[in-house]
């Protein structure tokens, strides 16, 4: 899985942030103060214009003063009556037929989703995920854009802010009304694509007879037996049985089965880990180059996307991982392995093609980062991109030949662990990010996984309905719909449109690319010096400007979206369910207030 | 301002701009206005004379291009003045979707009231404007007379010190044109302020104490009605079962002193009169064909 962003333990993002970067509470303060002063300068210059200096200064004074009184004297009465009206609005809106797209979809999908894929969880699961935000997203936009521009058009709007109704209570009523009625639409969805991954998915197999062959022990008595199952579901699985008949179908696709004997046959049971949520534990990784020199990074191997660095095989070049707080407690022990269990997920870069799908000779070592301990080397096979589960033994030899225990021996005494692999055949390729190695905690519940994934969605829809109310107090209903979507999309594309902003992307800003895509200019080679270049980026500095101020407010929707851990089966973290809440409260906080002004400096009739 | 005057407007003008800022049109050319405390308050004059413009500048529903609108002594854009006031607009803009329970339900909660409070004022109001019947059907179901009754519970229904109506009787039938001025006078007697906009002459002559009469957005005119519809070189007399002998003993008696008689006839009701008088019967005598005096006087 993907992780490009470290995610920072809450309270850290909360007050500090990643170094070199502000804390989120600081930097909503400044964002705020900002708008605020924004706000102001250009409240004073329509108002001085429209009504002379003096007077256009009084004007303000009193939209501020009066501003921060009503947003006090917010009523949770009249914000409640304002929502259930909302919520009544949206079904007479006809919001359910929602749900009966959703449910078309989820029929037809059945048909379309290869269950032939080699991981068709993460397909399933992924493609559920996704087509429930995008449906949320469609519904909430729909909803809060059109909603206030609704009410000056047919002018009930007379009838309600004639009332004592602060203008902040109808942005608040209409953006917790719409919330409610999007809440409900998805815990519908949520529950109904539940079970349709997991009905989907489960299968059985019977066991095929004629592969089924004795296991001896060293006596050589028969302790079991190995075989196979049928192929269903476009797969099989191996099996091993017991003397009783009973055992387990080992993973293949994700997932295994229990067999257990039901009169004189043995019985394949439904499937096991369809859904999972795994709980990694990620350390810091650094790299050694091919002599073995300590690097931050490891090599290129020409791909633009510089996630993932490199080690050459057959050399020095090494990928280690430092993990902290090790203890006895993580050891996993079922009574025949016992040791800490690891998740490795490496991308191979072949320089000769060698055997298709044959698998690429690595090793992994520990080590302690104190006294230098290393264990000999364990051989391992990779296959691209496949998560490798496995257990690091607690009983190890150093390369010293000397037995050792993991946790006494290869831990620092400050609890520190190193984990390093390496590549080992010449001229292939390990390509690692830090969060492919991981150590693995006992896993999550599935489904309090999938709920984690619905609140992040929930979250999404939250903040484009805050965006859509908030537009739609000054703009018509199409109007404001296409500056939502603006947003959105925008959203989707943040670490996109703040690399324009900062000149980090080819190309240069909007205006250079406007006018290498007229000129059929390539985006790598540098504008020829001429007055039109100059004047290009002079443009360009002013969007910039004004696309990094954009960027302050803008929502990064991708950051938001947690379907890649569920569809890759792994736990979302905490604190990133705590910071998308966090972050969704600050957002909703924001546009109600700037809402509130909007509203309340213009005119409700005409 | 003295607590006497309800609202008060210094110099309040209104000019419409497009969205260049050039001027439109001057809908309100600098108005002052006072209107005091249990007076019924009529604003007349033709289509586009400014008096819904007026209102609204009242209401906070627009801004002033100049001068200001003080009600209860608090600036028109001061929304805490709302809670002594009630609006019943031009048409009434209501929620459709809702029925006359739920539409007065929500109004209430606007008001923050209490539920127990908030049953009470929603059922007294069903029951006052007649809709005990249709109460849980959606508006959208209504006549426009029975909108327009639940349009004014809404406006009613924080039993407001101020209420402002306008153009009130307008889509009501004779019944409900009457009805409507027997509650804007009860209002009256219970000491509320009415400001009403009309240009239906005959409903403000009923029922208001003080007329403004707007035209091209100036004020004309503005004082109390009977004084500004008193003829005072006409005198108006009105006898009951006079012959003929005695009617031309006044003709004499008005010729001897120099007066000039203009007018001695039968006087004739009016058509809202009679039309009234047909209802009460036909609602008293079911099925049979109205029996009414037409030459009864009112």
């Amino acid at each position: 899985m993907v992780l490009e962003n470290e995610i920072l333990p809450y309270l850290q993002w909360l007050w500090s942030g990643s170094p070199g970067s502000l804390g989120a509470v600081p930097r909503f303060f400044l964002i705020s103060l900002g708008l605020l002063l924004m706000g102001l300068m250009l409240g004073y210059i329509v108002a001085a214009a429209r009504h002379g200096m003096l007077r256009g200064g009084d004007i303000v004074y009193r939209t501020i003063t009066t501003g921060i009184r009503e947003l006090l004297e917010t009523s949770p009465r009249r914000v409640w009556a304002l929502a259930r009206l909302a919520m009544k609005e949206a079904w007479r809106r006809r919001v359910v037929v929602a749900l009966v797209i959703f449910l078309i979809i989820l029929v037809f999908a059945s048909w379309f989703l290869r269950t032939d894929h080699q991981d068709p969880a993460k397909l399933y699961i992924s493609f559920v995920l996704t087509a429930t935000t995008y449906l949320v997203l469609g519904i909430a936009l729909l909803l809060s854009a059109f909603s206030l521009p609704g009410d000056f058009k047919t002018k009930t709007i007379y009838t309600i802010v004639t009332k004592p109704v602060r203008a902040g209570e109808i942005v608040l009523g209409r953006t917790i009304g719409f919330t409610i009625v999007g809440t409900i639409l998805l815990a519908i969805m949520g529950i109904s694509s539940y079970i349709f991954v997991n009905r989907s998915l489960d299968h059985t197999h019977e066991i095929d007879i004629s592969s089924l062959k004795n296991v001896s022990d060293a006596n050589n008595e028969t302790i079991g037996q190995d075989g196979r199952t049928t192929l269903d579901a476009h797969h099989r699985h191996e099996v091993e049985l017991d003397n009783e008949g009973e055992g387990r179908a080992l993973s293949n696709y994700g997932h295994t089965h229990e067999i257990v004997k039901r009169g004189d046959r043995s019985v394949v049971l439904g499937a096991e880990g369809i859904m999972r949520a795994r709980v990694p534990k990620w350390g810091k990784l650094t790299f050694l180059d091919r002599q073995g020199v300590p690097k931050q990074r490891g090599i290129s191997v020409g791909s633009e996307w510089t996630y993932r660095s490199f080690v050459d095989g057959n050399t020095q070049a090494t990928a280690i991982w430092t993990f902290d707080n090790i203890n006895a407690s993580l050891n996993y022990d079922d009574g025949e392995q016992s040791g800490l269990p690891i998740g490795l997920i490496v991308r191979v870069f072949r320089t000769h093609k060698g055997i298709i799908g044959k698998a690429i000779t690595g090793s992994i070592q520990v080590r302690n980062p104190e006294s230098g301990l290393t264990s000999e080397v364990t051989p391992f096979s990779a296959l691209d991109a496949k998560i490798e589960e496995r257990l690091i033994p607690r009983k190890l030899t150093g390369t010293d030949d000397k037995q050792y225990d993991l946790y006494k021996d290869f831990v620092s005494s400050s609890g520190q662990l190193e984990v390093r692999i390496q590549c080992l055949e010449r001229g292939q390729y390990f390509g690692f990010a830090q969060p492919d190695l991981y150590l693995r905690l006992p896993d999550a519940s599935p489904l309090v996984n999938y709920l984690k994934v619905y609140l992040s969605i929930w979250v999404q829809m939250v903040i484009v309905i805050a965006i859509g109310v908030t537009a739609s107090t000054v703009l018509s209903g199409p109007v404001a719909m296409l500056f939502t979507v603006s947003f959105i999309v925008l959203g989707f594309f943040r670490p996109f449109f703040v690399g324009v902003a900062l000149g980090t992307e080819y190309g240069g800003g909007p205006v250079e690319s406007f006018y290498r895509l007229i000129t059929q200019k390539n985006i790598i080679t540098k504008l020829e010096e001429s007055l039109i270049a100059t004047l290009i980026q002079g443009a360009d500095t002013v969007f910039k400007g004004f696309m990094l101020t954009l960027a302050q407010v803008l929502p990064d929707f991708s950051a938001l979206s947690t379907i890649a851990f569920a569809a890759f089966g792994f736990d979302v973290p905490a604190d990133q369910v705590y910071q998308d809440l966090t972050m969704c409260l600050a957002y909703v906080i924001g546009l109600a207030v700037v809402g509130y002004f909007l509203l309340r400096t213009r005119e409700v009739a005409r | 301002m003295s607590d006497d005057i309800v609202i008060q407007t210094r110099a309040l003008g209104k000019v419409y701009r497009d969205f260049w800022g050039r001027q439109k049109v001057r809908a309100l050319k600098p108005l002052d206005l006072e209107i005091h405390r249990g007076e019924v308050f009529g604003l007349l004059g033709p289509n586009g004379s400014g008096k819904t413009t007026t209102i609204k500048l009242i209401l906070g529903l627009l801004f002033p291009t100049e001068g200001e609108a003080l009600v209860f002594n608090k600036r028109a854009t001061d929304v805490s003045k709302n809670e002594r006031i009630g609006y019943l607009p031009e048409e009434s803009y209501l929620y459709r979707f809702l029925n006359a329970e739920e539409t007065l339900d929500f109004y209430a909660r606007l008001f923050d009231m209490p539920a127990e409070t908030r049953k009470e004022r929603v059922d007294a109001l069903i029951k006052m404007v007649g809709l005990d019947k249709a109460r849980k059907r959606q508006l959208q179901e209504y006549s426009k007379g029975m909108t327009r009754r639940i349009g004014l519970a809404q406006a009613l229904i924080n039993n407001p010190d101020l209420i402002l109506l306008d153009e009130p009787t307008s889509g009501l039938d004779p019944i409900g044109t009457r009805e409507m001025k027997d509650m804007i006078l009860r209002l009256k007697e219970e000491g509320k302020t009415v400001v009403m906009c009309s240009h239906l002459l005959a409903d403000v002559q009923d029922v208001c104490d003080r007329i403004a009469i707007l035209h091209q957005g100036e004020l004309k005119e503005l004082g109390r009605v009977d004084t500004l519809l008193t003829v005072a070189d006409v005198t108006q007399i009105r006898g009951r079962n006079l012959s003929v002998e005695c009617q031309n003993e006044i003709r004499d008696v008005i010729a001897r002193h120099q007066g000039e008689l203009m007018e001695m006839a039968n006087p004739s009701t009016t058509l809202e009169e009679l039309f009234l008088s047909i209802v009460r019967d036909s609602e008293a005598r079911p099925g049979r064909r109205a029996n009414v005096e037409t030459t009864t006087s009112a």
